[in-house]
């Protein structure tokens, strides 16, 4: 065979100098920068917004301006009369075409309750913000500007806007079907803590209320529908974290097959939970894009992204304890207030919640009592880290008290507490079984290598000169990479490699990004396989009509499974090319190893084929080559984690979660006593997710986590008035952390990899939230001891804490 | 993306501008930098069948004149941060800039005439210009007038200007020997000021403070001026005597603003603070100023 014909086509093959240098060939573990980031800062990357079909027509949303109320009229005639307006849709008009949206996990199949679902309102909204009618013009302008020209009546109804007063007895009920505005409820682990508690030395009582924050990412929610009549095809474009799922939800609400529908979710800015399945507006543009018969597209604002929520819980806990801190039995009573309801995820980390408890400690005897309530408030989404972070506030908040109580350090009283290190693989009072973990080590780490003591000293004396100052810390376990039965929540997905006749690598997977980088994590793990750069790797995510079936993004999947089934199906395809270059080598194959771009034999690298060579061999010469091995150079593969249980134990317990990362943060904060003011002065974690593919992806989502942790715990806070609107309708009312307000973050790493996922990874999208979060506010609590204040109310505003120590010296000055 | 239609016009004068608005005063609107009309627009809250964009009509200049030092409305806090004139003779007016929330764009675009315009109750400028003294040029129908910028601020949102009129520039009365102190107080970077204090302190050669303005935003629905004569006397950074100085402050206050971020009693409790905080930092800079400078203060 010609091979410098071959040869002369590997040279004008490009290798990106951004990734990392050529000289190392083992790109699993490596800092490589993210492959395509070029594209990303220089404005080369395409969102859903940026899409624009010839003929494109824009929609606007009429939502309700009641938090409770039945639609008595809708006046659409002036709006119509608009001469760039394309059509008016009603909710009544929409039922005639679509169904209500599946859900991503109906409460009603597991033994609680939903409603029917649809993209606008029919007889009666629930939530001020519901979407009540559509507008299609021809500019977003005219789109909105005629939707204010739509007049709907509304006979009001009273609405309820707390989960406790929604479970009163005389409560109204939003949806009177089910005779109670308790949407889920039920127990995790034995019934027997008041029996512990009698026979434990002692017994303490908290409560914690946790607000509703909200998932902002940069890139609000769009979508963008094209219906093609002729064809009886629709082409959908969307900030979905779940193409494949998503074409089904579409399908189904749409009466169409799956086959009908091309789902393509394109690069995406941010994610966290939010644009996962089940809004109605990924039906609407559907609905509108076939009244009109022409691309309908719908960009969100970002006053309508923040009416989404969740994490609002209140929790009320028991712990027994003893004199040496080793906690013997807790209880949580805990009430959701999921909202209005919805077809997503929502409700889900409510449960998920209950589920975790009691986070990373070994306390057999723990009992979880839920209620998932509904209000007149929008409906819970899905949020990072998905409802793991409650269990993990509550146990954090438990072991400062337990700390407090006997005296302890907080360190100890965990480390007393922890799972140990041989008690792995260790099965939760929830049925969670965890894979493995070195929480001690966590500790060691923080200890030596941050010097948490150190800082302990140096708050002392902080104390003597009159500042307050405090340390928390906050450990998180975070059960990642679910697979719920019923749902397209799943611990497996798939990936198809390929190495085309010219020697470039695609690989295909189902697994999608929401911005972070396991795009590039996966070409790490192909480059390795196939011996090119991650650079020389074309991951293609987020289309249903080209790659194999997947979930998508969420739970911390995208490595674990996602790179475990490219791993599988590279490793397939380089098995072909080792195998074709031992022919072409007259070498046996056990000799034949792919290196840098090249088939070279392991002991003499001067006896080496380019790698389109040998591809091109493949597909041109295999009579000759290897008449046993079919030709096409590629591999379709699944990744599925062995340890999911569904079958229910002997106490009715599953297993659904598959990989535990953990962590251990502390945070010192400066809290102004006369203002009520919490500065962060330092913060440090370390953390444990088991092999890093990529460890700056790792703590690039480990950095996010913290800051939106930092968020929740100190401003963060969806604020309605007295009628259920929003008041938090903007981020000058909705204050995120800005770079300013952000320590420097420093960051150790424990590797405790897992025994069931092939990379020994474990899930890395949600760390950091929970730890820096219950860190915050055990940081304040211990800052505030010298008054005796108790702060349980997030977040810890100035105003809120400036009270609490006000309210703690007026008591003390009154028993004094 | 604004949902609304609506003329623009781009004067070259602020003759020219009063000429636009006068024709419908009611239905026009003045834009300086944009950071708050536009928004407002974009949210459908605003609906001016006419927007008069005062960029190009000269009013961004900054002059030092014999009495006083003149900042055109529509000169952004950029601006005013590059100013020496500023730097030198109004350097409060600086502190305050520095101090306004996001940053350069917001700095490269934000205008102070517009923020006083603006009249928010949590805005920085309105209690800086009232410390300062300012007065506010206003130019109308029937020509200019001159009021004290304290009273341009007739509610939260509200000022003195009649329909119609454009505020051209603030002059600021040239003094020297003042020490200079900005506090602001917010729950989180991207927040509005909770409270903020604006301060100036004489002190005389014998420490003794020889004169006193303090004027705090945020607390209560305009800008609150503080009476401190006999307060701080002799010994101004004793901690009693600034005690009492924020014990002044929160008798001042008789009606504390309330809005998302704190309530009317979070504002009462934390205006003497904020105040004394200001004014300590006000003294210092005075005390520095008489250290580095033999022959005495600014």
């Amino acid at each position: 065979m010609p091979l410098s014909t071959n040869r002369a086509l590997w040279s004008i093959m490009t290798i990106d100098q951004v990734t990392a240098p050529a000289e190392s060939s083992d790109y699993v573990g490596a800092r490589v920068r993210k492959h395509n980031g070029a594209a990303y800062l220089t404005g080369r990357v395409t969102y859903s917004a940026d899409i624009s079909l010839p003929n494109m027509a824009h929609a606007a949303i009429v939502r309700s301006p009641l938090a409770h109320a039945r639609i008595v009229k809708i006046d659409t005639t002036v709006a119509l009369a608009q001469p760039s307006v394309l059509a008016v849709l009603s909710g009544a008009d929409a039922a005639k075409t679509s169904g209500p949206i599946p859900y991503l996990l109906d409460p009603a199949g597991l033994g609680g309750h939903s409603a029917d679902v649809r993209c606008l309102a029919v007889d009666k909204v629930t939530y001020v913000g519901q979407p009540v009618v559509a507008v299609v013009a021809s500019t977003p302008a005219d789109a909105a500007a005629a939707a204010r020209l739509i007049e709907v009546d509304y006979d009001e109804l009273t609405p309820i806007f707390d989960a406790e007063a929604a479970m009163a007895e005389d409560a109204p009920l939003i949806y009177p079907d089910w005779h109670t505005n308790v949407m889920f409820a039920g127990t995790f682990g034995d019934d027997t803590f008041e029996e512990t508690a009698r026979s434990a030395p002692h017994l303490l009582h908290g409560e914690l209320r946790i607000q509703r924050t909200t998932p902002s990412p940069m890139e609000t929610r769009t979508y963008l529908a094209d219906w093609n009549e002729r064809a009886q095809q629709l082409n959908w474009y969307g900030t979905t974290q779940n193409p494949h799922p998503q074409r089904w939800v579409l399908a189904t609400a749409l009466g169409l097959t799956e086959r009908q529908i091309h789902v393509v979710a394109p690069s995406a800015g941010g994610a966290f939970g939010l644009k996962m399945h089940g809004h109605p507006e990924e039906v609407l543009v559907s609905v509108l894009s076939q009244i009109v018969q022409r691309p309908v597209k719908w960009v969100e604002s970002r006053s309508e992204c923040l009416l989404a929520g969740g994490r609002e819980q209140v929790h009320r806990f028991a712990v027994a304890y003893g004199d040496d801190g080793r906690v013997h039995a807790l209880r949580d009573q805990m009430i959701a207030d999921h909202g209005a309801v919805a077809a997503g995820a929502g409700w889900g980390m409510s449960f998920v919640a209950a589920n975790s408890f009691p986070s990373g400690y070994d306390i057999q005897q723990c009992r979880v009592e839920y209620s998932i309530v509904v209000t007149n408030k929008p409906p819970s989404v899905g949020m990072k880290p998905f409802g793991k972070d409650a269990p993990v506030l509550v146990l954090e908040r438990v072991m400062d008290l337990v700390a407090e109580a006997t005296g302890l350090d907080p360190g100890v009283v965990r480390a007393r507490n922890w799972i140990r290190e041989d008690q792995f693989p260790y099965t939760t009072s929830a049925g969670l079984v965890i894979d493995s973990g070195n929480y001690h080590g966590l500790l060691t780490q923080a200890l030596d290598r941050f010097g948490y003591q150190r800082r302990r000293d140096e708050q002392q004396v902080a104390r003597s000169e009159g500042r307050c100052i405090g340390i928390g810390l906050g450990f998180e376990m975070l059960p990642e990479i679910a697979d719920i039965p019923g749902s397209f929540v799943t611990a497996y997905d798939s990936a198809t490699v390929r190495v085309d006749p010219s020697g470039q690598v695609t690989a295909l997977t189902g697994v999608t990004s929401p911005g972070g980088g396991n795009d590039t994590a996966i070409a790490q793990i192909v480059a390795d396989r196939i011996g090119v750069a991650p650079s020389d790797v074309a991951v293609v995510q987020g289309d249903t009509a080209l790659c194999p079936y997947g979930t998508g993004n969420l739970s911390s999947r995208g490595i674990v499974v996602g790179g475990g089934a490219a791993a599988l199906a590279a490793d397939d395809v380089a098995l072909k090319l080792r195998t074709i270059a031992a022919a072409m080598l007259e070498a046996d194959l056990a000799r034949v190893e792919l290196r840098d771009g090249f088939a070279r034999i392991t002991t003499d690298h001067e006896r080496a084929i380019p790698l389109a060579a040998v591809a091109h061999g493949a597909y041109t010469l295999g009579y000759i080559l290897a008449a046993e091995m079919d030709a096409p150079l590629e591999s379709t593969r699944v990744y599925k984690m062995p340890n999911v249980q569904q079958v229910p134990d002997a106490k009715g317990r599953l297993s659904t979660y598959t990989t535990f990362s953990n962590a251990l943060h502390v945070c010192v904060v400066d809290v102004d006593t006369e203002t009520g003011r919490v500065d962060i002065l330092d913060h440090f974690c370390v953390h444990d997710c088991g092999t890093m593919i990529n460890p700056l992806f790792v703590e690039g989502q480990l950095q996010g986590g913290v800051v939106m942790g930092i968020g929740a715990a100190l401003s963060e806070e969806i604020r309605y008035d007295d009628r259920g609107a929003i008041r938090t309708d903007a981020f000058k009312r909705y204050l995120m952390p800005r770079a300013i307000d952000i320590p420097h973050l420093r960051i150790g790493h424990q590797v405790t990899r897992s025994p069931f996922s092939s990379l020994g990874a474990k899930g890395a999208g949600e760390s950091g939230f929970a730890a820096a979060q219950a860190s915050i506010v055990n940081a304040v609590n211990d800052a505030l001891r010298p008054f005796k204040v108790g702060l349980n109310v997030l977040p810890l505003t100035p105003p809120r804490v400036l009270a609490a120590i006000r309210e703690a010296t007026r008591t003390a000055g009154a028993v004094g | 993306m604004i949902p609304s239609t609506f003329a623009y016009e781009m004067p070259h004068s602020a003759g020219e501008a009063v000429d636009l608005m006068r024709a419908d005063p009611l239905r026009a609107r003045l834009l300086s930098g944009g950071t708050w009309v536009v928004p407002e627009m974009n949210r459908g809250e605003s609906r001016p069948g006419l927007v008069v964009d005062l960029r190009r009509a000269g009013l961004s200049e900054i002059r030092a004149e014999a009495d006083r030092i003149v900042v055109g409305a529509t000169c952004t806090y950029a601006t005013i941060l590059k100013s020496t004139i500023v730097a030198r003779q109004v350097p409060l007016l600086a502190l305050m800039a520095r101090a306004v929330t996001g940053g350069q764009q917001i700095h490269n675009q934000g205008t102070i005439g517009g923020s006083v315009c603006a009249a928010l109750p949590h805005s920085d400028a309105p209690a800086a210009v009232t410390a300062l003294a300012a007065r506010a040029v206003i130019a109308g129908a029937d020509g200019e007038r001159r009021i004290a910028a304290s009273a341009m601020f007739a509610g939260p949102g509200q000022t003195a200007l009649e329909p119609g009129e454009v505020l051209t520039a603030l002059e600021f009365p040239a003094r020297t020997g003042f020490g200079h102190g900005y506090y602001k107080l917010k729950g989180f970077e991207g927040s509005w000021p909770i409270a903020t204090a604006a301060a100036m302190v004489a002190i005389d050669s014998d420490g003794r403070c020889s004169a006193v303005a303090l004027a705090m935003g945020g607390v209560a629905a305009t800008p609150m001026s503080v009476d401190l004569t006999d307060v701080l006397g002799d010994r101004p950074d004793d901690d009693e005597v600034l005690a009492r100085a924020g014990q002044r402050a929160a008798e001042t206050l008789d009606a504390p603003w309330s809005d998302i971020f704190a309530s009317d009693d979070y504002r009462a409790a934390v205006a003497p603070t904020v105040a004394r905080r200001a004014l300590k930092r006000a003294i210092d800079d005075a005390r520095r100023a008489t250290a580095s400078h033999d022959g005495g203060p600014r």
